[in-house]
């Protein structure tokens, strides 16, 4: 995440004609104070307004802002969004819970042991390389279609990404760093927690996020699909209705939320990371 | 003043399987180092000087030959035999201190002497006031100061240097050189440096082993007699300066580098570190 | 002695070690049905998948399901590059762009993808269109946000460089930003391929009308046909190994100019 020292400017084929002109291209140019960011989004809710005013499209199709908000205050008040939540909520933290123990135990014994790699990654890569959906129907099939499915998939989603990206942080560290131990005269243990864990850490994390986003994907899929609660459920549930408000006032939540548990995610990562300054 | 050992080194060779063959790293390596006694080994790319000292700190194994520390056979690595790599090789999740205090994992020392000496060694690399820094803070030379407390804070007999001040810019290598020749009047624990720098290699050297590659061996070995300080400028300097750069003149062959990176470890062997499950 | 040194001591020979756990699964699998050991219908004869999925080769329901969903995914996969190479280049050249549109993108790429298929069911039908601007949407986003970071970290040594020689504009784009943010572009692209294979099967799964390998899947799972569920998994598999292996061999050929220091990931 670098930004540029150097404002990435587009040299016009003639040079400034004089220097005061000069500034004040550089200047135009690195113009960007906070409000810009407004204009847009505000042009675009306009747009919807008015759409929605003078019935360009049907208003089951699209809803006014004013109705949308109106039923997300009534979803709120009424504690049906938050019972909602909830439900959303508990399932990813179990699936992702689930992946994130089962990723990283995979993992570390592929990473830590070339026997144990050499029996597994090939069934492993092969088992990957169908997404997660592709399991669904199967899923469905085998445990029909209660929590359990959407623990199963929203672990496996979780759990691939993880247990690749840890092994390869760990097949990974450098040896340069592993010679350091050596001369130290490091204990098996005090290569492992000192030396093979840290320096895995920066990419193991990257999988954990990874992985959450994909949890996150798979617990919308599969409540969309199959379920009677949850978030998912909610805006299946809307657009069955052409509650298109509904539909809209969930979507909305489920961007909030994923956003703010990728943030805390984010924020771990600095605490943990913080050494990170520059590259290794 | 630290134990300092006599390092006995007798037919060393080593050679690695390469894809037609093998590849003579080093023939019939002998030298004998006495306690306290500060070797310079020069030589151009190729003549194994890296390899005789990863031999000698246990990194490597599977040669010919012996390699005695006080009469003992060495085995693998030991907190007796320290090592300065070229890079800092610091771990960048520790800061100062607590870098150096690995030196310390696995010595038999109360917290407390552990801590004394971590403190005892900044003061003596001089980067006093910089213990909490992390790595990535510091500026080369001084990162590099923290790998030499690191090798030295657990008091070995010896203290390996592979071409430590190659990475860094000319005044600060100048600066380096001095600091080390002070660290090694203090410490009085036997030094082996090897570097590409016939200058360094003078200014520190109570004498020099000049070696050539292809296979590598000792050519010659230069004494240095002269009295520290030692002025670079000085006549006598540049006369054994002279003596040594003539062993490379004339064979223009040995000053050349290699043409291609040989690629001779087997990529696996790079991570024998796994676990033997 | 050596620090922990791995000996390969271990009985079986390296090469085939990758193959004992899925044979014992298959031994496993072929005694189960052979024996009975569950009454299920599910429990279906190694056998009989085979013989589905000759039926299906043959028949050629394979091809035109097969055809169906990739036809939809490479559409949508194109539209979507296309679309995320654009947005992406004016986010990194374009500070004001960045800037005005840059917040309101974001915002709208926290919402978890298939959100977004019930909205787009309303606004384009059940059918194709609204699969294909869904995969569109699923291909947009990683494109966009892979090459606005590969613009964005052109090292300003570059840059400079750049400037020294007088690069106009058309050069400036084509010989040094482009091709500098190339590595981040490519990984965004093979990024928005496995995005798009993902959002393929479940566009078939949520807008139900049509074909595809997605639809016969959910089709073998409502008439319990395990079989046909199965040969559908394998199938997809297959599918995703082959277009990540091609985005893999691709990425390798374009960027050969960066030698081996590269991880492999």
């Amino acid at each position: 995440m670098g930004a540029q020292p150097v404002a990435l400017e587009l040299s016009p084929s003639a040079p400034a004609t004089s220097s005061a002109g000069a500034v004040r291209a550089a200047w135009l140019r690195n113009w960007s104070p906070r409000w810009l960011a407004l204009p847009f989004p505000l042009f675009l809710l306009l747009l919807w307004y008015v759409a929605a005013q003078f019935e360009w499209v049907a208003p089951q199709v699209l809803p006014s802002p004013q109705a949308v908000l109106l039923t997300f205050i009534d979803l709120v008040a009424s504690g049906e969004m938050f019972d909602n939540l909830k439900i959303s909520l508990l399932r990813v933290l179990i699936g992702f819970g689930v992946g994130v123990v089962g990723g990283l135990l995979l993992g570390v014994a592929m990473g830590l042991s070339p026997v144990f790699k050499d029996y597994v990654y090939p069934l492993f890569k092969a088992f990957s390389q169908v997404p997660v959906l592709g399991w669904l129907p199967l899923l469905m099939l085998l445990v029909g279609i209660d929590e359990a499915l959407k623990i199963i998939l929203i672990s496996k989603a979780a759990l691939v990404p993880i247990a690749l990206n840890t092994f390869k942080g760990i097949e990974n560290v450098p040896a340069r760093y592993v010679e350091v131990a050596r001369v130290l005269k490091f204990s098996r243990w005090q290569l492992l927690w000192r030396v093979i864990f840290p320096a895995a850490l920066p990419p193991i994390w990257n999988g954990v996020r990874y992985g959450f986003t994909h949890a996150w994907l798979a617990l919308v899929v599969v409540e969309l699909l199959a379920s009677s609660e949850g978030l998912g459920y909610m805006i299946v549930f809307g657009r069955q209705l052409f509650q298109l408000d509904v539909v809209m006032a969930a979507v909305v939540v489920v961007g909030a939320v994923g956003y703010v548990l990728d943030r805390v995610l984010a924020r771990i990562e600095v605490i943990l990371l913080g050494w990170r300054r520059s590259g290794f | 003043m630290s134990q300092a050992g006599t390092l006995d080194i007798q037919h060393l060779s080593k050679s690695y399987p390469v894809k037609n063959g093998d590849l003579s790293v080093l023939e019939d390596v002998t030298l004998t180092i006495t306690p306290g006694e500060f070797v310079s080994i020069v030589g151009s790319s190729g003549c194994g000087k890296s390899t005789l000292l990863r031999l000698i700190v246990g990194l490597e194994e599977d040669y010919q030959g012996q390699v005695l520390l006080d009469g003992e056979r060495i085995v693998g690595t030991s907190l007796r035999r320290g090592i300065v790599f070229q890079e800092h090789r610091l771990f960048p999740w520790l800061t100062v201190e607590n870098n150096i205090q690995l030196g310390l994992l696995n010595a038999d020392l109360t917290p407390g002497q552990k801590r004394l000496a971590v403190r005892e060694h900044i003061a003596l690399v001089g980067l006093q006031g910089f213990e909490k820094s992390y790595p990535h803070q510091l500026s080369g030379g001084m990162a590099q100061r923290v790998a030499i407390a690191r090798a030295l804070v657990s008091k070995p007999e010896i203290l390996l240097l592979d071409e430590p001040f190659g990475a860094l810019d000319a005044l600060t290598r100048a600066y380096l050189q001095q600091e080390l020749h002070r660290i090694w009047q203090a410490e009085g624990i036997t030094m082996i440096l090897v570097t590409h720098d016939v200058e360094e290699a003078i200014y520190l050297g109570d004498k020099v082993v000049v070696m050539e590659p292809r296979p590598g061996r000792i050519r010659r070995i230069v004494p240095v007699d002269l009295a520290h300080p030692r002025e670079r400028a000085a006549t006598a300097f540049a006369e054994v300066k002279q003596t040594v750069l003539k062993e490379f003149s004339g064979d223009s062959a040995s000053l050349a580098e290699p043409p291609l990176r040989v690629e001779v470890a087997d990529p696996e062997q790079i991570r024998q570190w796994r676990f033997a499950i | 002695m050596s620090f922990l040194h791995p000996e390969d001591k271990h009985p079986v020979p390296k090469v085939l070690r990758g193959w004992v756990l899925p044979l014992l699964l298959l031994a496993l699998w072929w005694l189960a049905a052979h024996f009975h050991w569950s009454s299920s219908p599910l429990l279906v004869p190694v056998d009989k998948v085979w013989d589905t999925a000759v039926e299906q080769v043959r028949s050629g329901e394979l091809w035109s399901a097969l055809e169906a969903s990739l036809r939809r995914d490479l559409i949508g996969f194109a539209i979507g590059v296309s679309g995320g190479l654009a947005f992406g280049i004016a986010f990194g050249l374009s500070r004001l762009f960045e800037r005005m549109i840059g917040p309101t993108f974001h915002t709208l790429k926290q919402i978890s993808l298939f959100a977004w298929i019930p909205l787009l069911s309303v606004w384009f039908g059940l059918g194709d269109a609204a699969k294909v601007a869904f995969l569109s949407l699923a291909a947009f986003f990683p494109v966009v946000l892979n090459t606005f970071e590969g613009i964005r970290s052109v090292p300003p040594e570059l840059i400079e460089a750049a400037r020294v020689l007088k690069f106009n504009r058309r050069q400036w784009l084509f010989k040094l930003i482009l091709p500098a943010a190339s590595p981040s572009i490519l990984a965004g692209i093979h990024l928005a391929l496995i995005y798009a294979w993902l959002a393929t099967l479940g566009a078939e799964y949520l807008l139900v009308s049509g074909k595809g390998i997605g639809n016969t899947m959910i089709d073998g799972r409502e008439l319990f046909l395990m079989d046909l569920v199965i040969f559908g998994v394998i199938v997809v598999g297959f599918v995703g190994f082959a277009l990540n292996w091609l985005a893999a061999r691709l990425e390798r050929r374009l960027l050969a100019w960066r030698g081996r220091s590269v991880a492999q990931f």
